[in-house]
């Protein structure tokens, strides 16, 4: 009984893994830009329909992970620059949309070239090893992900707190006008804020497709969860998106197995009493 | 549905005057309160459900179904409305978002009373007078409601409660000193906007003759407002144009490919960018006078 409580919470946090995936890179656009990007989760999916084609090429698993991520974040960046640049100057509302237009194409998009049945890569023999914990099998790909997940927010942490380059992102995050007047290029830094954001989506949506198939529209409900991570912690704050992914993703694991009929409601019932008692978020400040 | 020639353009007709008092009554928070929600498919869900609900379960009678999907989006309205307008424009529209998506998951799951995914079916068109079966029949009805809806939402539009709501929105520290209440107007003008979005759902329903839970998706939520922005936010017809476009557009390219959301997308992307006043706004620069 213990037991499988212990193995629905690992795996809830493998879970979490992917949604800090997507969450981090949710908040940290969010917290630099003020750009909601309702396409965050569709990146996180291309990365996946990218790994497709590239595994057909190389073959190669991590070579496969690497270039899907860059080529994601590539998009990423090219649709920043070209769409959502031109509407820096006006309310933020417009970037909302457009963002939410972004989605409607690169869904089209991946649906056209890589079609409508749920595809997906298989799993290197190395990842496949399985390791005990306790009695419990696991795929050693299971500690990789989560393994890489809290690197990649010790190297965020890094990045932002402890370099130069971060504290000029620090700066655009408190007061964009202020950043601007000390000369520090905020268009520069909100299309890094986008490739390295976009960067971990897609390098996630890589990873996935080695043990769960991708489908059009996936991203479509992926969003969701990831904004309520988000929202939960408070727009902005990278520490908290990872404790609310790792929440949501165990309550998930949990509730998958005792009480499946309320899992999406449950969750959704959460993000609405945060939002109604502490808009800010768990973590965030007013 | 097996429709063909004249029947299809009665289909495209009736869903266009749905739409278009979808979008117009959405507007009211929109344009005039200028509050993005997202969660606007919950009222039209809600009439829809209302009159699949009644009419499956208690009694058969398509006007009392209209009245209880009224309703019901309605209650609603309050309801929501009074947890979420009080927050900032943002936490706003997420909080919206997020109450459409808990009805959504309600629909879902709850089996029992609502069908889940397969949702309600069988709705009867029928009231104590009259059966309306066929939908060349239900047209007039639908017609009759689209009429006066319009009225109604510009009777709104040019009224002193219409003015005060786009002041509010224009400037809400201006409007607080005309001493009126921020919230009163908002939530009343919330309130309106759902009780014609309800009318639109519960119109929808018995079009189709059946509900399913994705019409409370978030997804839904964003047409009235791609149809705004299409028409233009800041004309009374701008949604109703925006309506007509979007009708035309997802039919024509449904029709030629599957692939009508990236469509959607370019066509947003194009108004982004170039049109944010909609049509409407093109082609009153475009005339050089005044609508």
């Amino acid at each position: 009984m213990l037991e499988t409580i212990l193995y629905q919470l690992f795996t809830g946090v493998f879970r979490a893994s992917y949604y800090w995936l997507i969450a981090s890179g949710l908040t940290l656009i969010f917290g630099v830009t003020r750009v909601v990007n309702f396409a965050h989760a569709t990146f996180f999916v291309l990365g996946g329909y990218v790994a497709l084609t590239v595994y057909e090429l190389t073959n190669n698993f991590i070579a496969t992970v690497l270039i899907s991520a860059l080529v994601v974040s590539l998009v990423a960046v090219l649709s920043e620059t070209s769409l959502l640049r031109p509407l820096y100057r006006i309310e933020s509302i417009y970037q909302l949309l457009m963002t939410f237009a972004l989605t409607l194409i690169i869904n089209d998009l991946s649906k056209f070239i890589w079609g409508a049945e749920s595809r997906s890569i298989p799993l290197p023999k190395e990842l496949s090893t399985i390791v005990s914990v306790g009695t419990r099998p696991f795929p050693l790909f299971y500690f990789l992900v989560i393994g890489l997940s809290i690197a990649s927010l010790f190297l965020l942490y890094y990045l932002i707190e402890k370099t130069f380059w971060g504290l000029k992102v620090r700066a655009t995050w408190r007061d964009i006008f202020v950043a601007e007047s000390l000369r520090i290029n905020t268009r520069r830094i909100f299309t890094a804020t986008f490739f390295i954001g976009s960067l971990l989506a897609g390098f996630g949506g890589a990873t996935m497709v080695a043990f769960t198939p991708v489908a059009p529209g996936l991203g479509d409900s992926l969003i969701i969860t990831a904004f309520i991570i988000v929202v939960i912690a408070g727009l902005g704050n990278l520490f908290g998106a990872f404790v609310s992914s790792l929440m949501i993703g165990m309550l998930e694991s949990l509730l998958v197995l005792y009480i499946p009929e309320v899992d999406i409601l449950l969750i959704f019932v959460i993000m609405t009493a945060v939002l109604l008692v502490r808009p800010w978020g768990i973590f965030g400040e007013r | 549905m097996g429709f063909t020639g004249d029947r299809f353009i009665i289909y495209l007709a009736s869903l266009f005057m749905i739409f278009s008092v979808f979008a117009t009554s959405y507007n009211i928070v929109f344009g005039y309160l200028k509050h993005v929600s997202f969660g606007h498919s919950l009222f039209y869900a809600a009439g829809a459900y209302g009159v699949a609900l009644l009419t499956t379960k208690l009694v058969p009678d398509m006007m009392l179904g209209i009245l209880s999907g009224i309703a019901l989006a309605t209650l609603l309205a309050v309801a929501v409305g009074a947890l979420t307008l009080r927050h900032s424009s943002i936490y706003f529209a997420m909080l919206t978002l997020a109450f459409a998506m808990l009805f959504y998951s309600l629909l879902l799951k709850w089996r029992n009373f609502t069908g889940g995914s397969d949702g309600i079916s069988g709705i009867p068109r029928s009231s104590f007078l009259f059966t309306l079966s066929s939908i060349e029949n239900y047209y007039p009805l639908l017609f009759v409601f689209f009429l006066a809806s319009m009225i109604l939402l510009n009777w709104v539009d040019v009224s002193r409660f219409g003015l005060l709501l786009k002041a509010l929105g224009d400037n809400e520290d201006r409007f607080k000193f005309t001493g009126l209440s921020v919230y009163r107007y908002k939530l009343s003008g919330f309130m309106v906007s759902g009780f014609f979005s309800g009318l639109a759902g519960s119109l929808y329903a018995l079009l189709l003759r059946a509900v399913t839970p994705d019409i409370a998706y978030w997804t839904t939520a964003a047409e009235p407002l791609i149809m705004t922005l299409l028409g233009g936010a800041q004309y009374f017809l701008g949604p109703s144009v925006g309506a007509f476009i979007f009708v035309i557009i997802t039919t024509l390219t449904a029709r030629v490919a599957e692939y009508w959301q990236l469509f959607m997308g370019v066509v947003l992307v194009a108004l982004l960018l170039g049109a944010r006043g909609g049509v409407l706004d093109l082609v009153e620069r475009l005339w050089g006078r005044k609508f």
